[in-house]
């Protein structure tokens, strides 16, 4: 059995059904990515893995590491290894990134953290993503520009150290040095640590970077696709109308999920 | 925080209130009514439109203070226990307080006279010196020998009316008053034990000086009264504990509290009120009508902070006033409400004068089925030009059945000042809530770093790492108490 199991999987927002029957396993040390259009429900998924009381899920299942997490609040499933690279994180007024880090590493252990251990894990992680120094005494995510925030993402991925990671669109809205800091950065963590990762995108540029084992194509709360990296050059010489054509699937649902 | 209801400075620049009554919220010119014999129908407007700067009763009248505490005596009798309304949607009554059944109890100096409560929650620090009144006595003062001798004094009030009787005569009661409600004329009658603190002339003393009221027993009725006053250029710290102990059934502090700061003095004040008698605790009902004020002289500087952290129905009326030019002031706040209790803050910043500053930042949050009304008010007297001020009041309710009223109110009768206000409303945003749940932390733990957080800003300007222990180690074991109301309030939404 692979360490996440997404068994046919059905989430309603409100009365909405977003997600139609999706099916995934992610292993440690895979990198998959999860592609597809606006709206197709990819950041409806990576909330419904975290368990968002705002998604209800009406069938199927969510298995980790052979338990089924369905039903868990979202501390239990970080504490069991999940991680979610948020794609809007928000901030958390008066709070250092430091302070925030112990807090959560301590969230996961028996006895607090060492401060020397806490502090060269610190050293080794802002080194891995090229941030100031100063940044982790800065109160999270408040006043941080786009690229900061994900930075800010990636940096905590890499002090908590998942089993398996789900990075919603943590390309978008970065530009083009910021983007492969954090591409390397993931990289890293997937060679070092053996992290398995989700990739959620809904352009390529970012696998440009990272290159994913596995390439899953969402249309309409349904996975349509699956194949390897080929399928991430046929999307950008196809885009996804040519897909869409071809799998029948409705025209892509009013507003981003 | 979610549900903004209006601007942060330099987000948008809009200014609007966080709530309003039937008027206008613009910033009014002028406008004083009340006075006159204009009526104003009760229910129907903010206290700021009956605010009167408070003018003294005492000092420099030629009164002595068997003769004031007479006229008080006369106010008392001929008033009723006070009622305030405030826009139509708030009542503060004192109707359910049994007054003639308490009495003002007297004990023994020494330290067995201090109960509990002040022993644990006052910080183990070095402290410039220590008063400690229960009940209706001073049962501890204390003055570093070294302060002693370069001349400050630190006695009871009583002390002082016989011992300083220059000092007392020139600053006692110069603007407190004593005909406004029943409960300020009790004080200003009945008064007895009290805290008299003269720093002289040019002296700067880094540690603080404590002055501690506690309630001791259900039954007892307080009246403390503090009068403070900071010579020309002399800088220092007073941290004032209003505590509780375990009391069952009913008690009151009626404090009246008084700070004059000279040309160029400084004082960083700090007050921890809490009556709630240890969280949860339904039976104390502890009431709690104070006035303070503070004045601020020429080149003058008051940092004050007052936490106001509980009780059963407390009342305060706060007001800081430049009165000399070139004074400056930041007042903030911090208060917490929780289970039944009901808060009512009236705070003034007046400049009577300008060129002069103000700075007025509040944060309150409310748990329970607790109701908090906190009306702010800048006043700009006539001729107080080049007065730079600004008004923030934050709030944040825990529970679905918690209630928070806030009012800023702005009247401005000099025409070269700037003066505005903002603030926000807030719930627990539950999208900040998951983020740190997907992080590990459980609920309660998350809402315990949102409001850690809500409140941080103020707690670290206390400057005094014992003293903002203090304010966080309170305000955590408010939060614990409340645990179940918060729990609730996830599934209630």
């Amino acid at each position: 059995m692979a360490d996440l199991e997404i068994r046919n999987l059905h989430v309603r927002i409100e009365e909405r059904e977003i997600l139609r029957g999706v099916d995934l396993s992610i292993d440690r040390g895979e990198v998959h990515a999860l592609m597809g259009p606006n709206g197709s429900g990819k950041s409806t998924l990576a909330n419904t893995l975290l368990g968002h009381p705002g998604y209800e899920v009406t069938e199927g299942a969510i298995i980790f590491k052979g338990e089924d997490i369905t039903e868990a609040e979202p501390h239990e499933r970080a504490k069991a290894g999940l991680f979610l690279a948020f794609q809007y994180p928000v901030s958390i007024p008066g709070v250092s990134v430091a302070n925030f880090l112990r807090m959560a590493i301590n969230a996961k252990r028996e006895d607090p953290i060492q401060v020397k251990e806490f502090r060269n894990e610190l050293q080794h992680a802002i080194e891995l993503l090229d941030v100031d120094r100063s940044f982790t005494s800065r109160h999270l995510n408040e006043g941080f520009s786009g690229g900061e925030k994900k930075r800010a993402e990636i940096l905590q991925m890499a002090m908590l150290k998942p089993d398996v990671a789900i990075l919603d669109e943590t390309d978008s809205g970065l530009d083009i040095d910021a983007l492969r800091t954090v591409a390397e950065g993931v990289d890293k963590l997937h060679s070092e640590q053996g992290l398995g990762a989700l990739i959620i995108t809904h352009y390529q540029r970012i696998l440009h970077y990272i290159k994913p084992q596995f390439v899953h194509i969402m249309l309409d709360g349904r996975i349509v696709l699956e194949g390897g990296v080929e399928l991430v050059e046929r999307l950008e010489r196809e885009g996804y109308d040519e897909i869409r054509r071809e799998f029948g699937a409705e025209p892509a649902a009013a507003g981003s999920q | 925080m979610a549900g903004e209801e209006s601007a942060e400075p330099g987000r948008t620049g809009e200014e609007s209130p966080a709530r309003t009554g039937e008027e206008s919220a613009e910033p009014a010119r002028a406008v004083k009514p009340g006075t006159g014999g204009v009526a104003v129908k009760a229910g129907r407007h903010r206290e700021a439109t009956l605010y009167h700067a408070l003018h003294g009763a005492g000092a420099g009248d030629g009164r002595s203070l068997a003769q004031l505490r007479e006229a008080a005596l006369a106010a008392y009798e001929s008033l009723e226990l006070p009622v305030w309304r405030r826009s139509g949607f708030w009542t503060t009554s004192f109707e359910s307080l049994d007054l003639d059944a308490l009495e003002v109890r007297h004990h023994s100096p020494g330290p067995e006279a201090i109960p509990a409560v002040v022993t644990e929650t006052l910080p183990e620090r070095e402290r410039a010196g220590r008063i400690v009144q229960v009940d209706g006595s001073v049962v501890a003062v204390e003055l570093s020998p070294g302060l002693a001798e370069r001349g400050v004094i630190l006695c009871s009030l009583q002390d002082a009316a016989r011992e300083h009787p220059e000092l007392f005569a020139q600053w006692y009661s110069r603007r407190l008053v004593y005909d406004r409600n029943k409960l300020e004329a009790a004080n200003a009658a009945f008064w007895t034990g009290g805290a008299f603190l003269h720093v002289p002339a040019g002296l700067a003393v880094a540690e603080p000086f404590e002055i501690v009221y506690a309630i001791a027993e259900a039954g007892t009725a307080q009246y403390g009264r503090t009068l403070i006053v900071g010579e020309r250029a002399s800088d220092f710290r007073v941290h004032e504990y209003d505590l509780a102990g375990d009391v069952e059934g009913q008690a009151l502090s009626a404090n009246a509290f008084e700070l004059y700061l000279q040309d160029g003095a400084r004082c960083r004040l700090a007050q921890v009120q809490d009556f709630s008698g240890g969280s949860g605790n339904a039976s104390a009902e502890v009431f709690d009508a104070s006035t303070r004020f503070v004045q601020v002289g020429r080149d003058a500087y008051c940092h004050w902070l007052p936490a106001l952290l509980g009780g059963h129905l407390v009342r305060q009326h706060l007001e800081l006033a430049v009165s000399e030019p070139g004074g400056d002031m930041a007042f903030r706040g911090i208060f917490f409400a929780e289970a039944q209790e009901v808060l009512d803050v009236f705070a003034v910043d007046l400049h009577e004068t300008g060129p002069s500053g103000g700075d007025v930042h509040w944060r309150g949050a409310a748990t329970g089925q607790s109701r908090a009304s906190f009306e702010g008010l800048i006043q700009i007297d006539p001729g107080a030009q080049q007065t730079h001020t600004y008004l923030q009041i934050h709030s944040l309710m825990l529970s679905p059945k918690a209630r928070i009223d806030a009012i800023p109110s702005v009247l401005v009768s000099a025409d070269d000042v700037s003066a505005s206000h903002g603030g926000t409303v807030g719930e627990l945003d539950e999208d900040l809530i998951f983020y740190m749940q997907s992080r590990g932390l459980d609920r309660a733990s998350a809402v315990r770093v949102i409001v850690e957080g809500f409140f941080e800003p103020l707690v670290s300007q206390l400057q005094d790492e014992p003293l903002e222990e203090v304010v966080r180690g309170k305000l955590a074991a408010k939060l614990a108490a409340a645990r179940g109301d918060i729990e609730a309030y996830a599934t209630s939404r």
